[in-house]
């Protein structure tokens, strides 16, 4: 699947999600779809580092800085995670509001 | 890599004060009307309930009005109900109230702000029936508008400190309660809890001074179920009066045992604790809240920062046992060293 949204762009919480820490873990409420989620670990890493990057491009830098892994999976990882945040419209691209 | 886990749409004694009572079943001399505390909140009748004495502190207030048949008439006229020969019905209404009814039990309309419920009792029902729907259901409701979260648990007490069972209905919450009462812990509440989080720490407040059990579990643990009244016709649970055996004043939350559904119970062959992550413990808190139909953004949202913060504030377990009347006292003997363990 392609992703939307280029390593170029920054993105940001979707209007009408709130995030909260558990822990080592993420939980999200999606207010307008009616969907609780919750993230692991590393998805909460990678969400928290996601929305305060200026870009993914700076987001994908500093997650292959601070984790050790093959830069190509690290991207499709990232790929991914974003295209479900996407599918579950709990980010948007752009800066917040 | 990373994991998007979805969820299907919530001290010490002395720390916890509650102002002196000042006379049981008390009328307001302003209204003239009854006035009672429970799960820490003012209750307005105009007809006498069987609970506890006035207390003048209170977390919100709800007003309690019969009504006659034509208003419920009235307010539920052309609405097409989902399953309409249910024996539950409920809906909620152009003008933000919500209509709920149990057959042969009563109806109720509890309105948008959640200060007010209207009600009737059938004439089928029991006094001791009418009012565990209206105490134990409807006033969600109106909590719920309120701005807060109840919890479908249940709640026993010694020393000054509560632990939770939570669980769906048939889950044991009450029969497991019923085996530490034989213990000599005190029932908080049966069935609903109502938090409050103060100085740290969660407070759980006292419910009606009452408990629903098989006849069984009745014999087996409270050595009598001769003063118990049938819940409503399609059960044989009893709801007996737990007057001498409750504890009334709030209490600061241990811990908060999460049981498991039956067909995982079933096939369960020992006692097992397990303490939950944070997250699952989230997801186990909302699956024991109520009233999940009502889904304003308000109150979401509200929820989930409720419910996030009761994981930063108590410990969430998993509690998996046999399905055996023969085998709780072991589970009440895991349970009680457990929290010797912290």
């Amino acid at each position: 699947m392609t992703m939307p949204i280029s390593f170029s762009e920054r993105v940001s919480v979707a209007p009408d999600v709130l995030f909260r820490l558990v822990g080592d873990e993420g939980v999200l409420l999606n207010l307008k779809t009616v969907l609780y989620l919750g993230l692991n670990p590393v998805g909460t890493r990678m969400w928290n580092v996601l929305n305060a990057a200026p870009s993914v491009q700076a987001a994908y830098d500093d997650l292959l800085a601070e984790y050790d892994v093959d830069p190509a999976r690290l991207r499709a990882d990232l790929e991914e995670f974003i295209d479900q945040l996407l599918g579950q419209q709990l980010i948007v691209a752009g800066a917040p509001n | 890599m990373a994991d998007i886990a979805q969820h299907p749409p919530q001290p010490s004694h002395s720390a916890v004060t509650v102002e002196t009572a000042v006379s049981d079943h008390s009328q307001d001399r302003a209204g003239g009307r009854y006035r009672y505390c429970v799960y820490g909140i003012v209750i307005l009748s105009d007809t006498p309930l069987a609970l506890p004495e006035y207390a003048h502190a209170g977390l919100a207030e709800v007003d309690c009005i019969s009504a006659p048949a034509s208003v419920f008439l009235a307010a539920t006229q052309g609405v097409a109900f989902d399953g309409p020969d249910s024996w539950y019905r409920y809906q909620l209404l152009d003008d933000g109230s919500t209509f709920v009814r149990w057959e042969a039990i009563g109806e109720f309309l509890v309105s948008a702000d959640g200060r007010t419920i209207r009600s009737r009792r059938l004439e089928e029902a029991s006094s001791e029936s009418f009012q565990v729907y209206m105490l134990g259901q409807a006033l969600t409701f109106a909590l719920v508008r309120q701005r807060f979260e109840p919890l479908h648990a249940t709640v026993v007490a010694q020393n000054g400190r509560g632990v939770a069972f939570l669980g769906d209905n048939a889950f044991g919450k009450s029969s497991l309660a019923a085996c530490f009462l034989e213990a000599g812990f005190h029932l908080l509440t049966d069935d609903l809890l109502i938090l409050k989080e103060d100085s740290n720490q969660l407070v759980a407040y006292p419910g009606p001074p009452r408990i629903k059990l098989f006849p069984k579990v009745a014999k087996r643990f409270l050595g009598d179920a001769g003063n118990g009244i049938q819940m409503n016709a399609d059960t044989d649970k009893l709801i007996l009066s737990m007057d001498d055996r409750q504890c009334a004043n709030p209490v600061a939350l241990s811990a908060i045992y999460s049981l498991a559904a039956p067909r995982v119970a079933c096939r369960t062959a020992s006692v097992s604790i397990e303490t939950l992550t944070r997250r699952e413990a989230f997801v186990r808190l909302l699956q024991g809240t109520l009233n999940r139909r009502f889904v304003h953004p308000r109150r979401l949202a509200h929820q989930f920062g409720f419910l996030t913060r009761v994981t930063d504030l108590v410990p969430v377990k998993n509690l998996t046992y046999p399905r055996a009347i023969d085998r709780l006292e072991e589970v009440r003997a895991s349970v009680i060293a457990d929290l010797g363990r912290g």
